[in-house]
């Protein structure tokens, strides 16, 4: 496994850590690698901007992301973890994937799609239930990067409803494509169990199982991000009934 | 037939709303079906497990369109909301996050442009006395539909009062659930045409309200909370309670009893045993003039054996917009008259909107198929 960011910390003896720091590990290392692959995204968005405005935003969007991961490698290091990271583990590369398809395309439109509404939207709504129940400083940066993540998605959407506005059709078959490759991924990595082997980012088994020790449940993080998902496509002012339709047709 | 979602798709913005149906499911049975429908056939059904899951995050929203047809060749086009209220969390101690979910799925009507929203099953109840708390109105109107939903209660008594050779005016009424708008309703309906009525409620101050308003005209009614005592001397009764699921039993009820359960969820338990109790489910209207939903949702968001059954509740809202009245005509709780029964049959009439065929849990009711037209008064 990669490691985008150099930790600088040694190793953790895990057999003398209580279980939910176990788990916080993997909680971490997941949500690591999603602001690493974040911040590649909105550093290659950068590469594709005209605007040099909108080149500066895409960098520091990418500052920022990369930010969220160190501050989660923070978090692990005060609990006595240590939270590596990998952008390259399969359900993660999927992501990143479409997302450089659509930077090849120079689809800028796509990118914030994938982006701000997909990505983010599961972020958000993830990190916003982790910061319910982490305890302390870890449950405090979640919620904060939680609330951060959200000013992304403000941020995007005036530019998507500007788009959509000009031709809804056209737009809404767009996210929908969208909406089948990724979203797809994000389902898969949300059920219950890993169907598909090990997701390459969980230092030992899957997770999941065991996410009741500190008082979440998978089901609840996955029903959280497509709730979040689907009313961040509200606001789009795409159909609640087509919507409704694409989430309920997702894997579980 | 219906549409395919997908074919939906392109459709869903450029429709004109004129009325909004806002339910729920009443069973997680019913809450698969929706969902496998909206899975398409290509897809494989979500477990049962999966479906308790994923169902409570849905945030309120349209399923599917709705078009309703009049006999006079009126249509009306409108959306089935709905509040994904789970089916297992319709009792009080998830009252505060019923009530948000309903206001929510109202906020979808009224950004959608309708012009008159029905609220059905527990929406209607949870609204009933609190239409303050319903969203900013702008130029959508709400109505419960429990007007409608009376009068289909009345004409169904009548109608299984005649099939069993019956007079009613010799009959005992029972209501239970009288002082809900509902039971209230076909209270102040029967009281006048039977011999004596007996009201059964849990709020012994609401019944009292009540009493006095039916002794204001002159009719002699005796309350109690003591249901088994009251179903021993019933031998017409209406269950018009808001229950969390169907769990009535009328233990002493006499075996020769009409029982119209018009409760949403069913009122009566599956394990009640009545035998030579004739049962049918009431408040069930039936639309002559077409009705077509897209996606098709037919038999999955009306699961009655005949077609084109739906609730009064509903059915009120989609006859006053085939009428061209926008108008909340059923609001608050206890405001529903004899008048206004009448009223809102003659404009469900008018459309073909009639009562539905009789039946209950083993099917039709024998000899309850025809139907016709009666007003529900004495």
């Amino acid at each position: 496994m990669e490691s985008l960011i150099g930790l600088n910390c040694s190793a953790v003896e895990c057999t003398s850590l209580s279980p939910s720091a176990l788990i916080w590990q993997d909680v971490l290392a997941q949500a690591m690698t999603g602001e690493l692959v974040a911040a590649m995204n909105y550093t290659s968005l950068s590469e594709i901007c005209d605007d040099p405005e909108q080149v500066a935003d895409a960098l520091e969007h990418a500052e920022g992301e990369r930010g969220h991961a160190a501050a989660f490698a923070a978090e692990g290091r005060k609990i006595g973890v240590d939270v590596s990271n990998n952008v390259d583990a399969k359900h993660w590369k999927r992501l990143r994937d479409a997302f450089m398809r659509c930077i090849t395309g120079r689809d800028l439109i796509g990118c914030l799609i994938v982006q701000e509404i997909m990505l983010e939207s599961f972020a958000v709504a993830s990190y916003a239930r982790v910061g319910k129940v982490a305890p302390g400083s870890l449950g405090k940066t979640f919620a904060s990067i939680a609330a951060e993540e959200a000013e992304h998605i403000d941020h995007a959407m005036a530019i998507l409803r500007t788009e959509r506005a000009l031709d809804g059709q056209r737009f809404d078959d767009k996210v929908y494509r969208l909406h089948l490759d990724v979203m797809t991924t994000l389902a898969e990595m949300l059920a219950r169990e890993c169907k598909h082997g090990h997701c390459e980012v969980c230092h030992g088994s899957c997770v999941k199982p065991s996410l009741s020790v500190v008082s979440l449940s998978a089901a609840e993080l996955r029903g959280a991000s497509l709730q979040q998902y689907l009313k961040t496509l509200d606001t789009l002012g795409i159909p609640g009934e087509v919507t409704l339709a694409w989430v309920t047709q997702l894997p579980v | 037939m219906g549409d395919s979602v997908a074919s939906v798709a392109s459709r869903g913005r450029t429709i004109e709303v004129d009325f909004a149906l806002v339910g729920h499911q009443e069973s997680w049975r019913a809450a698969a079906d929706v969902l496998a429908v909206l899975r398409g056939p290509e897809h494989t059904p979500l477990p049962d497990d999966e479906i308790k899951d994923i169902l409570p995050w849905i945030p309120p929203r349209a399923v599917c369109h709705v078009d309703v047809g009049s006999i006079v060749g009126a249509k009306a086009r409108g959306l089935y909301i709905d509040s994904f209220i789970p089916p297992d969390r319709l009792e009080a101690a998830y009252v505060h996050e019923n009530i948000a979910r309903v206001r929510g799925a109202a906020a979808y009507a009224i950004k959608a442009g309708a012009k008159i929203v029905s609220l059905g099953g527990f929406s209607s109840i949870l609204i009933e006395g609190n239409f303050d708390q319903l969203p900013e109105r702008h130029d959508t109107v709400f109505t419960t539909g429990n007007t409608l939903t009376v009068g289909f209660i009345v004409q169904g008594i009548k109608k299984m009062c005649a099939l069993e050779g019956r007079n009613l005016l010799g009959s005992t009424l029972l209501i239970v659930g009288a002082t809900g708008d509902v039971g209230s309703g076909c209270a102040r309906c029967l009281a006048p045409i039977v011999r004596r009525v007996l009201l059964s409620a849990r709020n012994l101050e609401r019944l009292r309200r009540l009493v006095a308003e039916l002794q204001a005209d002159g009719i002699e009614v005796e309350i109690g909370t003591d249901l088994q005592q009251f179903s021993a001397e019933a031998d017409v009764v209406i269950c018009a309670a808001s229950l969390a699921s169907p769990s009535l039993l009328l233990g002493r009820i006499v075996s020769h009893a009409i029982v119209c359960d018009a409760g949403y969820p069913k009122n009566l338990s599956p394990r009640a045993e009545m035998p030579g109790v004739k049962v049918f489910f009431g408040g069930l209207g039936q639309i002559t003039g077409g009705l077509r939903f897209a996606p098709d949702f037919h038999g999955v968001l009306n699961r009655h054996p005949f077609p084109d059954v739906v609730h009064g509740c509903l059915l009120e809202g989609m006859a006053l917009a085939l009428e061209g009245r926008f108008e909340p005509f059923s609001q608050g709780r206890g405001s529903i008259t004899q008048e206004r029964v009448e009223e809102i049959e003659t404009i469900a009439a008018r459309h073909g909107i009639y009562l539905a065929p009789l039946y209950n849990a083993n099917g039709p009711v024998k000899g309850g198929l025809h139907c016709q037209w009666e007003r529900s008064g004495g």
